[in-house]
């Protein structure tokens, strides 16, 4: 039990040095982009490190609790995460559905901290974030389900070996059309524009994160890069067949993020009504077509 | 041995006992109602556990009990919801201008309800459901409205009456009308049935399209009482639902593709209407009581889904979710009942920064929203976990894509009265003079989020019972293993899932404490983009908090309230009619149309 909740805590440690460094890259890879050389690859690690050096404010108790519950919530749900078919904490308790849930704990945690805080546009951005969050959930639980009907299991590995045998395809190219919500859907998740909605800097001064410095915003950074692992690697387990070994883990991984960020760089910001109206016309009706002809067809590439 | 019928005398017996005492002192007569919801549920909970409750009826006439595992769960969980809630009686009891009816027809309902889930004859469950309905019906105008009653008396009437009919199809049918004849009936009598129960377990679960009277009786319901009605109360319609799908089999045509009988698919879809339309009213609603109430209606949802897929799991689901959302929404409504005695007020828009004086109704409340949301470690991701397992394995789309709905809308809806409520600027209006809840408001409280975390870490004493009532409902028990559930796709570890989560937090607190101190401002040193705003009110952003998302569907919100608002207008005028033909001044006319009555139904015996 204890060893397995090490292994968990490594894998924990793994994802946030991992998104750490991905995110890093990828900002050089967006300032080539745009014609700019970037900061180091290692810039990140230095803005958390400084960040928790730094003495900061607290607006009382539940600014701080939510805090700590925000980050706790991700290090646990971070735990569950197999990383290739064979390194995974808890062997056969990696059900798909930890991940939303315990998920939500953290993000309960960071929007009661945000509304604890008392500024107007914190809580803006936390009704921006449940909204996002209504929007995005629905096409992709509904991809999820019928991923876990054909697979008949809902533990990650599972779901990973399943794509892996011998016949079958990975889930993006045996549910196209799923594979392209997946693919919508994980942009929302994570916050990239079109769907940035509850950030929007320019608009509501960082949404959730306005009141945040030193210590709480670092905790809170590294609490962010470690739901990018999480949600990042969801979609690897889900639809790209997981992985054999690290370093295909590794490829997927850095692959998927980096896409998906040149996507959001191309694209501007959505509002947030016009984020639920997309999300609930084409990728809902995407993904119901999809799952008619998977589930009652059984129309599978 | 305790015996039911004793109890249930024992409980009107306490009933008057509290009127009178309640005339002589209202705090003591308050005290009353604790005592006895606290040695009647003691007994029931002992003797009624392991079974052992004596059934034989010797005083009341024409009345037969019997004990089955279903009503035991049932009795169990609301006599727990009345006992917590009874806690609250003393504070609140200066507030009703019939004080001493309040604790005589709260005891009377409660003696009701037992009668209602010991019945083993449907003439006898109808009259008790009858007793409870008309027992609670003066309870809620002592809050604030009468209309509401009159909405709450409207809609279980006419459940009754379904109800009462379908009994009626039942005895024609069989002879019997003991709930066991429910099984025997087929055809197109067992369709009648399974309506005529149906339409009376929809108004009482106050599911879609019967729901409009619910928003309105929980929100003008006395603040004690609405956790009786959102958390016990509405689960007589469960109840009744069971029955009818479970024991009612007809036989309509299957569907090839999902593998489900017409009729539950039916039921099923209403299920999935009734969440997706809670969770929109939910997020809309300015009133916490009244939130509150919509989330119980899409909760109602839930449970009919989980009971119209018909296999053990969903069973298990539904069941579970009665529980974990009795306990979740009777903790939820008791901190809004505790706030709004404080303030006096449940509105949104009114309230805010209420958790620097009341923390551990705050925390009472996180705790029960956590629950009510489906997250772990608290007992409704169990329920919804298993729901969702059946409805993945079964393939169910349209179902599917309303239980997500309904599963993240709730995020929504239930964070909004934490934010407006309890969070955010600490407003002028309140900071003096409100103070934590007493004591004793606290005590059932605490229990409340005690149970809930119980609930949501160790279900294996709970799922062993509940696995009892679905194998006397006649399906394979669901396979348990310690504490672990397994299900069609996976295997849930609940106490895993909480020693992890406790472990990533004390990870952060240690990250946390290690780390400088921070320094402590107020409130109103935020942020504002170099605006001096010096008023607390305009720093709370509270009032329509979603309206973005509320401005794509607001049109068609007021649908449902207008359909009704036209069919009470209709059965006024026809009233007025009726009243216009038989009720004139004069008698003659009266003397003619109760003649041509008589004559009418005499035709054919003369």
């Amino acid at each position: 039990m204890l060893v397995n909740i090490l292994v968990g805590f490594a894998i924990a440690f793994f994802g946030f040095v991992l998104q750490t460094s991905v995110a890093g890259i990828n900002r050089k890879v967006v300032a080539r982009l745009q014609k700019r050389y970037g900061p180091r690859w290692y810039q990140e690690f230095l803005d958390i490190f400084k960040l928790l050096s730094k003495r900061s404010v607290s607006h009382g108790w539940i600014f701080d609790f939510g805090v700590i519950m925000a980050l706790g919530g991700i290090i646990a749900t971070a735990m569950f995460m197999p990383l290739t078919s064979s390194i995974v904490a808890f062997q056969g308790y990696d059900n798909f559905f930890i991940f939303v849930y315990l998920l939500a704990v953290g993000m309960l945690g960071m929007a009661m901290s945000a509304s604890g805080s008392g500024n107007p546009f914190a809580s803006i951005g936390v009704m921006r974030a449940l909204t996002t969050m209504l929007a995005y959930e629905v096409p992709f639980m509904i991809i999820v389900l019928t991923i876990i009907n054909l697979s008949g299991s809902s533990s990650l590995t599972e779901i990973a070996l399943f794509q892996q045998m011998a016949g079958n395809h990975w889930f993006i190219i045996a549910l196209p059309l799923g594979g392209l919500v997946g693919l919508i859907a994980l942009m929302g998740m994570l916050g990239k524009k079109p769907f940035e909605t509850y950030i929007a800097p320019a608009e509501i001064a960082s949404g959730p994160m306005v009141e945040y410095g030193g210590k709480q915003l670092g905790m809170l950074f590294i609490m962010h890069e470690i739901t990018v692992f999480i949600e990042v690697s969801l979609f690897v387990h889900l639809f790209l067949g997981g992985a054999e070994n690290i370093i295909m883990f590794l490829i997927k991984y850095i692959a998927v993020y980096t896409i998906l960020n040149l996507v959001s760089n191309v694209n501007g910001r959505l509002k947030i009504d016009q984020v639920v109206v997309f999300f609930y016309k084409w990728p809902l009706f995407l993904a119901v077509v999809q799952a008619i002809i998977a589930i009652y067809f059984g129309w599978v590439v | 041995m305790a015996n039911i019928e004793l109890l249930i005398l024992l409980v009107i017996g306490f009933a008057v006992l509290s009127y009178i005492i309640t005339r002589l002192n209202a705090f003591i007569g308050a005290v009353v109602t604790i005592v006895a919801t606290t040695i009647v549920f003691s007994a029931l909970a002992y003797y009624g556990l392991s079974m052992n409750i004596d059934t034989t009826s010797f005083i009341l006439p024409f009345m037969s009990f019997e004990q089955t595992y279903l009503g035991t769960y049932f009795v169990l969980i609301i006599v727990f919801i009345y006992m917590m809630v009874s806690f609250f009686h003393p504070y609140y009891v200066d507030h009703y201008r019939y004080k001493a009816a309040y604790h005589f027809l709260f005891l009377l309902s409660l003696a009701a309800v037992m009668g209602a889930f010991y019945s083993s004859n449907l003439v006898q469950l109808f009259f008790f459901f009858e007793l409870i309905v008309w027992s609670t019906l003066f309870l809620i105008p002592m809050g604030k409205s009468k209309e509401a009653a009159v909405m709450y008396y409207g809609f279980s009437a006419f459940g009754s009456l379904a109800m009462f009919f379908g009994i009626l199809v039942v005895y024609q049918a069989t002879g019997f009308t003991s709930i066991n004849a429910l099984s025997l009936i087929s055809g197109n009598q067992a369709l009648m049935v399974l309506i005529s129960f149906m339409l009376a377990g929809f108004a009482k679960l106050g599911a879609f399209p019967l729901h409009v009277w619910l928003p309105v009786a929980h929100s003008n319901a006395p603040h004690p009482f609405s956790p009786v009605l959102s958390g016990a109360l509405v689960k007589l319609g469960a109840f009744i639902s069971i029955l009818a799908l479970v024991r009612i089999a007809p036989a309509t045509q299957l569907f090839e593709a999902i593998g489900l009988p017409f009729a539950q698919y039916a039921i099923a879809i209403l299920g999935a209407i009734t969440i997706v339309f809670g969770t929109l009213m939910a997020i809309k609603e300015d009133d916490a009581k009244k939130l509150l109430a919509y989330s119980s209606m899409s909760h109602g949802g839930y449970i009919l889904v989980a009971f119209a897929v018909l296999d053990s799991v969903g069973f298990a689901g539904g069941l579970y979710h009665i529980l974990a959302h009795a306990l979740a929404s009777a903790a939820a409504f008791m901190a809004i009942g505790a706030v709004a005695r404080a303030t006096g007020t449940t509105k949104m828009k009114e309230l805010g920064g209420m958790i620097h004086k009341m923390p551990i109704t705050y925390l009472v409340y996180l705790v029960a929203i956590i629950s009510m949301a489906g997250i772990p470690p608290m007992g409704g991701f169990i329920s919804k976990w298993l729901i969702f397992q059946t409805v993945i394995n079964q393939g169910l789309i349209f179902i599917g894509i309303a239980v997500f709905f309904g599963s993240i809308g709730s995020f929504l809806y239930v964070f909004r009265p934490l934010a407006a409520l309890f969070l955010g600027q600490e407003l002028s209006v309140y900071q003096d003079k409100v103070k934590e809840a007493p004591i004793l408001m606290l005590i059932p409280m605490i229990i409340l989020t005690l149970m809930n975390m119980y609930t949501g870490i160790l279900p294996s004493k709970i799922m062993g019972f509940i696995n009892k009532v679905i194998r006397e409902l006649g399906y394979p028990s669901v396979v348990l293993n310690g504490e672990q559930i397994v299900g069609y796709n996976g295997v849930l570890n609940p106490p895993l899932i909480a020693i992890v989560f406790g472990f990533g937090v004390v990870v952060a607190f240690i990250i946390f404490i290690l780390l400088k101190k921070s320094r402590k401002v107020g409130l109103m040193d935020t942020y504002t983009a170099a605006n001096f705003v010096h008023n607390e009110e305009l720093l709370h952003y509270s009032v329509d908090f979603y309206a973005p998302l509320e401005r794509l569907y607001e049109k068609h919100s007021t649908k449902m309230q207008e359909f009704y608002e036209k069919l009470a207008h209709k059965v006024k005028e026809l009233g007025r009619f009726a009243k216009y033909l038989f009720m004139s001044h004069y008698v003659e006319v009266a003397v003619l149309w109760i003649l041509t009555i008589l004559i009418f139904v005499l035709w054919g015996e003369i």
